[in-house]
């Protein structure tokens, strides 16, 4: 019979790391220093073994003694302490983790943040402007004629505070964010670059896509030479960051009072890639924004020098951005706040 | 506007395909919004914008497409025969509303089927076929964008046409068979005795052009665009006329209007011209301005440089006249029926139009570094919101309309709020002076949903008299539902609503925060507390009354609100802070434990421990609360530790010792505290 101790030894570090309590660690005491164990076997085993080896076998067969020994004890502290720190060993580890889970900035913020951090990394500066307007500032200077319909009852609500600037009329709920623009350039003497989001009003009959209080975000860069191909470039850059490269882009003509020439912005529909679904109404083409070169009058209300500047300006409607990337149906969803919605985003 | 690709043939050479048009037009500012197959002709929905409705018609529309498409229109043969002037019985009593009405009387039409070659025109833009002298004014609306009116002319009385705003209680039955009632904001066209038309709307029933008709009066006229307007949108009313009127036809081709009518009338069912009245508030229009164009600012400015010729091109076909002026210049005179063009940059566009955007080059602007610096208001706000949602609490965003009635239920109606003069319902309008109704309808809203445990908060406006104000509104209702373990859920209470409101306020604004009981009729008695922040007060906090609760049928009773006025806090924000060392010093804490009386706060004994802190009490610590036996009736068991610390030295046991003994003794016989 011989002993191959370095296997044996082996064995017992492999066991012994895989001891997980009291009772794996006295089998594997019984297995090694048992009366029926290893070590008895070894002992017993000198007598038949010639007398020039039982001296290395019977110091082979101390030393596991002692191993297993010091193993035991080492490991029954380890244990007992452990046990004595959580006395509830068997914790389910699988129930949930605790913390406060944070809260959900509404989709119409992130959505807001994103755009205006876009434009904030390309040197534009945030600027807000007030919801309750003058007519001036609302209609007025931004070349909007006095018989404009959008300046009836019907397209804007006035408010029961006196305009302080116009006896006999009164002030209103801005129905777009373009009289901050006016706000801005009363304030500041370009070159300058501004991104102004808010909350707008107009009293259209609440219904999957209609709101009477909505969000938009309006840019406006003023500079001695800003040209229309500076409009489009600048647009192309923000759609293809913020709706990805691949999309495809069109400017087409369009008509505001306030800018001149000016367009609306379409991109393809992403749905279906530009061939045509119910998102983009068989168009293949989403209209997401409007934009143009600001009006000469405009620059005139605001009391720059006739001729000296030109800009360009865009605005686009917030909800209709966060609808269509994120595929809400319902523009009523954002205002009634069910947790159910506002913890998706 | 719907056109038919086959008429718009009749007037200009096409030569490309539909699908190839309409791409165009789109690209000039004609958005094609649909294409549609009738029998064999193709259709097309265009989107028009308001500011050209001299393209709401065929002729206009051809004359686009023929400069977009660089082709020629065809001549349009339209005999041109005089009709004599002779008196007709029409009256003007609102010349500023009807500055020009042109009226024919055609005696002894015949009233039949319209022929086939009209009734096929109509059809694809999806007009109903009458008979022949109503076709033709839908025709000739169509063709030339005048709209026209034919009367049965014996049932108007007295044979007489008023033209004049209606009276207080006059009504009018419409062709469309309802019964409409009409004030003097309205202009009417009137016979001897009643309306007979809504001006420039729709006409009456009882007048209208029957198989029995005999005698007719063509109507053509110029209305005022904003009388149209209003009078549509007031009796909810619109027609081809009014949408036409109301962007404002051509004053200058009511005649011409009238007279391709006329003309198509006697050809197609016989009759005379027995009278003819044009009678007009205001001559002949004066000619358009001159406009002169910089040829070199304008390719700067579009970024190309096309020819002179090439600009003098596309003007014509849209209708200017166009000579040379001096160097690198043109002199303008636009159309009569573009009231749209007034200066130099509108004739850019229309050449950028022409050209299509697409064509014109793309560059980055610079955007220069403003001198603009950004806004500390929406800085506050983004801080606030960070760590609300870093204590979990959701943010919504709500609607600023109110009802006054949901204001007096949450009684805030002293408050006031903005008035809105036109709201769209009645439960919205007012501008909301506090954020307590519309949190509370987001509460209400969400338990009925199932969602029983709420933490929301609005960073949003309020509005008084004097203007809108940026205010933070949170509420807490239900329950803890985040941590499961034993002991740590529980019912929302006080302290949750005020360490959310504390933490915000605490890290955004680095100041102290001071509350202190404050009764609010909305708020449960004892649990309404005032805020203030670095000695000023900017809002309140507590448990919501469950009479309030009550108006939102909220039946669970936790629910606690706070709004905190952010505009009062602002100055605050965004300090630079500066470092202070951190002491090397170890500290010393001594706990204490207090029966206290009821009306003895944490506030006072804290107020007591600094009083007597010597400089050397750093903090005060409360770790607990308790009522019970071992407690006297009618106090409370409180549970504190005072750390005392020196950022120059070590501090002595003895001194400690003494300073602590201090504050303990002061707070036993100024408080009355009982030492446990």
């Amino acid at each position: 019979m011989s002993w191959n101790f370095q296997e044996i030894q082996e064995t017992i570090r492999r066991e012994a790391a895989q001891i997980a309590d009291l009772k794996d660690l006295e089998a594997f005491r019984v297995k090694y220093l048992g009366r029926k164990g290893l070590v008895q076997d070894i002992y017993a085993s000198l007598a038949t073994l010639p007398h020039e080896q039982r001296p290395v076998v019977g110091k082979g067969a101390n030393d596991l003694k002692n191993d297993v020994s010091s193993i035991v004890e080492e490991r029954t502290k380890a244990i007992k302490a452990r046990q004595a720190r959580d006395p509830g060993e068997d914790i389910d580890v699988t129930t949930p983790g605790v913390t406060v889970p944070p809260g959900h900035r509404h989709i119409l913020t992130q959505t807001v943040d994103d755009i205006c951090g876009m434009f904030e990394r390309l040197g534009f500066v945030v600027q807000e402007g007030p919801e309750i307007e003058t007519e001036f500032n609302n209609f007025t200077a931004l070349n909007i004629p006095v018989d404009h319909p959008s300046r009836d009852a019907f397209d804007t609500f006035y408010l029961e505070l006196p305009d302080p600037d116009r006896p006999g009329r009164y002030q209103l709920l801005r129905s777009h964010t373009s009289p901050a623009q006016i706000r801005v350039m009363q304030k500041y003497q370009p070159p300058f670059g501004v991104i102004v989001p808010g909350r707008v009003y107009r009293p259209d009959a609440v219904d999957a896509s209609h709101s009477f209080m909505f969000h938009q975000i309006e840019g406006l860069l003023v500079n001695e030479d800003v040209k229309f191909s500076d409009l489009k470039g600048l647009l192309t850059v923000f759609c293809r960051r913020f709706f990805g490269e691949k999309i495809k882009m069109r400017f087409r003509p369009h008509f505001f009072p306030f800018t001149e020439p000016s367009a609306e912005v379409d991109i393809s529909c992403y749905i279906c890639d530009g061939k045509g679904c119910s998102v983009c109404r068989r168009k293949g083409w989403l209209e997401i924004m409007g934009c143009g070169m600001v009006h000469p009058k405009v620059f005139v209300a605001a009391g720059y020098p006739a001729g000296k500047y030109t800009g360009l300006a865009f605005g686009l409607g917030v909800e209709r951005i966060a609808m269509l990337k994120h595929g809400i149906q319902d523009i009523r969803l954002f205002f009634e706040n069910d947790v159910r919605f506002l913890e998706q985003f | 506007m719907k056109i038919s690709l086959n008429w718009l043939k009749d007037y200009v050479t096409v030569g490309v395909s539909a699908e190839k048009l309409a791409h165009k037009l789109t690209m000039a500012g004609f958005e094609v919004e649909k294409i549609t197959t009738v029998d064999a002709d193709t259709v097309f929905e265009l989107e028009i914008t308001p500011n050209r409705p001299d393209c709401l018609n065929m002729r206009g529309m051809a004359r686009e497409v023929a400069a977009i498409l660089n082709t020629r229109l065809k001549p349009v043969k339209m005999p041109g025969v005089k009709f004599p002037s002779r008196p007709c019985d029409i009256k003007i009593l609102d010349k500023k509303g009807c500055p020009r009405y042109l009226g024919t009387f055609i005696r002894g039409a015949a009233v039949a089927d319209a022929p086939e070659w009209i009734k096929r025109r109509l059809c694809s833009v999806g007009s109903r076929s009458i008979n022949n002298v109503v076709d033709i004014t839908n025709f000739c609306l169509m063709e030339t964008g005048q709209p026209l009116h034919a009367f049965d002319y014996d049932k108007l009385c007295g044979g007489r046409i008023i033209v004049r705003r209606a009276q207080e209680g006059e009504t009018i039955t419409t062709i469309d068979g309802v019964e409409r009632k009409l004030d003097p904001s309205i202009l009417i066209i009137a016979d001897e005795k009643r309306p007979v038309a809504i001006a420039g709307v729709i006409g009456g029933k009882d007048t209208e052009v029957t198989q029995e008709t005999k005698n007719i009066l063509l109507e053509s006229a110029y209305f005022d665009p904003i009388l149209i307007r209003q009078a549509g949108r007031r009796l909810g009313v619109s027609s081809e006329s009014s949408y036409r009127f109301e962007r404002g036809v051509d004053y200058d081709a009511v005649g011409a209007g009238a007279d391709r009518a006329v003309r198509l009338v006697l050809d197609c069912a016989g009759g005379i011209v027995a009278g003819r009245c044009d009678i007009r508030a205001i001559g002949k229009r004066p000619k358009s301005a001159v406009i002169v164009l910089n040829i070199k600012k304008a390719n700067n400015f579009l970024g190309i440089s096309l020819a002179p010729s090439r600009y003098k091109k596309i003007l014509r076909q849209l209708g200017f006249q166009a000579a040379g002026g001096k160097k690198d210049t043109l002199r303008l005179r636009p159309p009569a029926f573009r009231s749209d063009l007034k200066e130099e940059v509108d004739v850019v566009e229309e050449v950028a139009r022409v050209i299509g955007y697409d064509n014109l080059p793309v560059s980055l602007p610079a955007v220069p570094a403003a001198s603009i610096v950004s806004e500390t208001r929406r800085g506050f706000r983004q801080a606030v919101r960070e760590l609300l949602l870093a204590q979990g609490v959701n943010e919504t965003i709500t609607y600023a309309m109110v009802s006054e009635k949901s204001l007096v239920q949450a009684r805030q109606g002293h408050l006031g709020g903005v008035r809105i003069q036109n709201p769209l319902a009645s439960d919205q309008g007012v501008l909301r002076p506090s954020l307590l109704p519309s949190l509370l309808s987001v509460v209400a809203f969400n338990i009925n949903r199932g969602q029983k445990n709420l933490k929301l908060f609005e960073a949003g406006k309020i509005y008084t008299a004097s203007g809108e104000r940026e205010a933070l509104g949170v509420v807490l209702a239900g329950r803890q539902e985040d941590d499961w373990r034993e002991g740590r859920k529980g019912a929302f209470d006080f302290y949750d609503i005020k360490g959310v409101v504390e933490q915000t306020l605490a890290r955004t604004c680095g100041q102290e925060i001071r509350i202190a009981a404050s009764p609010c009729s909305f708020l449960v008695p004892g649990q309404g507390v005032s805020v203030a922040v670095g000695g000023v007060v900017a809002g309140f906090l507590g448990k919501v009354d469950g009479g309030v609760l009550e108006a939102w049928d909220i039946k669970q009773k936790n629910v606690f609100f706070a709004q905190i006025d952010l505009e009062e806090l602002r100055s605050f924000f965004g300090k630079e802070r500066t470092y202070r060392p951190i002491s090397e010093f170890p500290a010393i804490v001594r706990d204490v434990s207090l029966a206290v009386g009821k009306d003895v706060s944490f506030q006072q004994v804290c107020a007591t421990a600094f009083r007597l802190g010597r400089g050397i009490l750093h903090a005060v610590k409360f770790s607990g609360e308790y009522r019970g036996e071992k407690i006297p009736a009618g106090n409370r068991g409180i549970v504190f530790s005072l750390r005392y610390k020196s950022d120059e030295r070590t501090l002595r046991e003895e001194e400690v010792n003494e300073v602590h003994e201090k504050i303990v003794r002061a707070l036993v016989s100024e408080l009355g505290a009982i030492q446990r």
